[in-house]
């Protein structure tokens, strides 16, 4: 792993947010509505209208606008302020990134305990009993709608049990108990969709390399069965489920939007969602930004990871 | 005697004395909102969810009762000169701003002339009517200056937080769209958009003794299944609203209260005069009698609202039962003949994902028009998309509603006079406008009641609004919630509420 490797992918990075940047303030303008209409509602005027766009810099030429964002951003770190709630986006930012993270590990945690033991097990012994049970499980876990599970969570332990809060998030300051008490309910819902995602693509990538000629050649060797796993196929089969972990974890920290919505868990996802809605287009970039970001580094780490697990590969 | 009259008046004082010690201090009152919201300065944010907050951050000159009446508020009195043309108002001594600063005449002006600045961007600033300045001959005493008479000002300065007096300072450092700073019992300390939005007591508030509660916390739930299950499960002590399927059940929790009025509000089709079928009056005519009010009614509010061909709400004392439909889709089919189009025509309808009702209430009126052999499509838009498209008159019909109206000029001025700010349809009869120009001016609510009433008729006849149903304003809370009630005006006003526990 050289150092040149690394610059040359940070370099890439860095170039991919300059173009999704450009293409998203590109394309933005051109879908109808504007946040001074949605800020008025239905008792815009034309002449309000255009006064409130002109307040919001919106009457200014494109290459403008994206210049003073860009500038924003790259010099003062400053993402701009909402055009709809005049709150800077960085301070709105700072304020979700924590809540959409926890969720997000939470989410991924239980998800790995329900794909990694169930996706194992199957693939030891496919065809059987087991297999089909974790299958159909996992079937289910894939085609539940995260709404419906969501409420009937919020139905069964807060409205019928009163063991658990309906909504909302607690920042850790606010006490421990409190804290894990509201990231239960969303975690579940998020993780046992994730980890029916996930389970399928550990059992593939297990069977994939059991099927492999030196897992026979080890097993002919006289190992124990328990090592042939540890040592072999657990290693090998690591890098396709480390694949599809991090996959699930860029996922789980932008597109769990209704799961946001349900819980009103303050994440990054609904933020964006709310933007867009409202025409909230600093908001919007900031966004997309930050998930391209959250992307391209959760790659980075995943593509780094793999040389851990397999020493024989070589990044120039 | 002396004994009687002694133990009759410490009984007296006794009881006196205990009305006024029943409300506690203190406290936070947990606060459920549907939906976000969108910007809070007073005099350009119109979202109701804006609204609603500010309405307990921002006092205006006069207020109203819950029966609609106006009463004083910062002004302790006000007259209008005998031309119409100047209103005064005399302000209360000790008013206090949250930061502390006293309140004066100055204040006003400053309010009321940023309104009015085009700069500004105002979409309210027909609430000050044909105001062009505001003027402060002392401390205390405010001057409205008007082109013409506007008997419906003083209706319009109780209306809503959106003529709620704000402090220069909130202008000056940028803030007055996050945390506008007005003379109200709370003030917003913490606004996380999406999340929660944080009130806190005003310790310089004029009445002295309110608010009763230290905090309000509201918390943005946008699911209304999730929201009724926070108020069932008692993490939230109050609801703006619930789903309207659930009242029974609601109605049955000895825990909660369903505090349900009549709301000065309304549902309707707009239509656009300009489309070639729907500019001929037999073609509306046709539609008045296709549609069963009821049924929509039913299907939109679940039952709470009221159905109706006018717009003011029984409830009030402006209202007049003019009903000249009936359902009749024989009828609708003749008119249709008569109109020329005797195979029907193709027409679309645009309700919006913002409002759920809309949906339903296009989708049945879908049906029903099919039935006389209008074929309509149903364009349902998100809200900002519908703004644009209804802003700019691309559409056939629409289904909306218009909230928060007191004062009959409310009901039928800016929506149905020629030329006016929200008179999307492009309806103008002159007759109409003659009347209404008229009811602005006219003083003594039994003539204005009169002429509004032609104005109703006329407006019903012309149909180029095809009014649905009055909804009801309903709030839902635990029974500890005390000093609350839903108002026909639909401001949420905590400034009187205490917990009970």
């Amino acid at each position: 792993m050289s150092l040149r490797y690394l610059l040359q992918r940070l370099a890439t990075l860095l170039l991919v947010l300059f173009g999704v940047s450009i293409l998203t303030f590109a394309i933005i303008p051109l879908v109808p509505g504007s946040p001074a209409r949605v800020t008025l509602g239905v008792q815009a005027t034309d002449a309000s209208v255009a006064a409130l766009e002109h307040k919001m810099g919106l009457d200014r030429p494109l290459p403008v606008q994206y210049w003073s964002w860009l500038s924003g951003i790259v010099f003062h770190g400053d993402f701009g302020t909402s055009l709809i709630s005049g709150k800077p986006i960085t301070e709105q930012v700072a304020h979700r990134l924590p809540a959409t993270l926890a969720l997000a590990l939470a989410a991924l945690l239980i998800g790995l305990l329900i794909a990694l033991p169930s996706g194992i097990l199957s693939a030891l012994k496919p065809g059987s009993a087991r297999d089909l049970g974790v299958s159909v499980m996992s079937q289910i876990g894939v085609s539940i709608p995260d709404f419906w599970l969501g409420i009937l969570l919020i139905l069964l332990f807060a409205q019928i049990l009163h063991w658990l809060p309906s909504s909302g998030y607690e920042p850790v300051s606010q006490g421990l108990g409190a804290y894990l008490r509201h990231i239960v309910l969303p975690a579940v819902t998020a993780g046992v969709i994730s980890g029916s995602i996930m389970a399928r693509f550990v059992r593939s990538a297990m069977l994939e390399v059991l099927g492999n000629d030196y897992v026979r050649t080890a097993r002919a060797k006289g190992l124990a069965e328990q090592r042939v796993i540890a040592k072999h196929v657990l290693r090998n089969a690591a890098i396709t489920v480390v694949t599809i972990i991090g996959l699930q974890m860029a996922t789980l920290l932008s597109s769990v939007v209704v799961v946001e919505i349900i819980f009103s868990w303050p994440g990054l996802g609904s933020m964006a969602l709310t933007a867009t809605l409202q025409r909230d287009y600093p908001v919007l970039q900031a966004s997309v930004l930050l998930f391209a970001a959250s992307f391209a580094v959760i790659n980075l780490i995943t593509d780094l990871s793999y040389v851990l697990l397999d020493p024989s590969l070589e990044y120039a | 005697m002396k004994r009687l009259i002694l133990t009759v008046g410490v009984l007296a004082t006794m009881a006196a004395l205990s009305l006024g010690f029943a409300q506690k201090s203190g406290g936070t009152l947990i606060a459920a909102w549907a939906q976000d919201p969108v910007g809070l300065d007073p005099q350009i944010a119109s979202a109701r969810s804006s609204l609603e907050v500010l309405e307990n951050v921002v006092d205006k000159l006069v207020a109203l009762d819950p029966q609609g009446k106006v009463i004083p508020s910062l002004a302790t009195s006000w007259e209008v000169s005998s031309d119409g043309l100047t209103w005064t108002f005399h302000l209360r001594h000790d008013v206090k701003f949250s930061n502390g600063r006293p309140m004066t005449a100055q204040d006003v002006v400053y309010t009321y002339t940023r309104m009015l600045d085009p700069a500004t961007g105002s979409g309210q600033k027909y609430l000050l009517g044909s105001t062009q300045s505001v003027t402060a001959p002392d401390d205390y005493t405010v001057q409205f200056h008007l082109k013409t008479p506007n008997v419906a000002l003083v209706a319009h300065l109780a209306a809503q937080a959106s003529v709620g007096i704000i402090a220069k300072e909130s202008v000056d450092n940028g803030t007055i769209n996050t945390q506008p700073i007005g003379t109200g019992p709370f003030m917003i300390t913490n606004y996380q958009p999406g999340s929660e939005l944080i009130l806190k007591k005003n310790p310089y508030y004029w009445q002295q003794g309110l608010p009763y509660l230290n905090e309000v916390d509201i918390k943005i739930i946008t699911d209304e299944s999730v929201r009724q299950t926070a108020l069932i499960s008692g993490d939230v002590d109050w609801a703006i609203s619930v789903p309207p399927q659930s009242l029974g059940q609601l109605q049955n929790d000895p825990n909660l209260v369903v505090d349900k009025t009549s709301a000065g509000a309304y549902w309707y089709i707009g239509v656009n005069l300009k489309n070639q079928y729907l500019k001929n009056p037999k073609v509306r005519e046709a539609i008045n009698y296709a549609i069963n009010r009821k049924d929509i009614t039913d299907a939109m509010s679940f039952g709470t609202g009221v159905p109706t061909q006018d717009p003011i709400p029984s409830s009030s004392a402006w209202a007049y039962d003019y009903a000249p439909y009936s359902y009749d889709p024989a009828k609708a089919k003749q008119l249709l003949a008569e109109a020329g189009y005797p195979d029907g025509f193709r027409m679309q309808i645009m309700p919006t994902t913002q409002y759920a009702q809309s949906v339903r209430g296009a989708q049945v009126i879908q049906q029903e028009l099919g039935q006389v052999g209008i074929k309509v499509t149903i364009k349902n838009l998100e809200w900002a998309q519908w703004l644009q498209e209804e802003g700019k008159g691309n559409y056939d019909t629409y289904v909306c509603s218009w909230n928060g109206l007191v004062d009959p000029y409310d009901f039928f001025y800016a929506q149905q006079r020629t030329g006016q700010v929200f008179n999307f349809t492009g309806y103008s009869n002159p007759q109409v406008d003659k009347l209404l120009d008229e009811g602005n001016v006219t003083q003594g609510f039994a003539q204005r009641k009169a002429i509004y009433q032609q104005v109703n008729k006329m407006v019903v006849d012309d149909a180029p609004y095809i009014y649905l149903y009055n909804p009801a304003n309903i709030q839902v809370y635990q029974t500890y919630v005390k000093g609350y009630a839903a108002r026909p005006d639909q401001n949420i006003d905590f400034v009187k509420t205490w917990l009970d526990k």
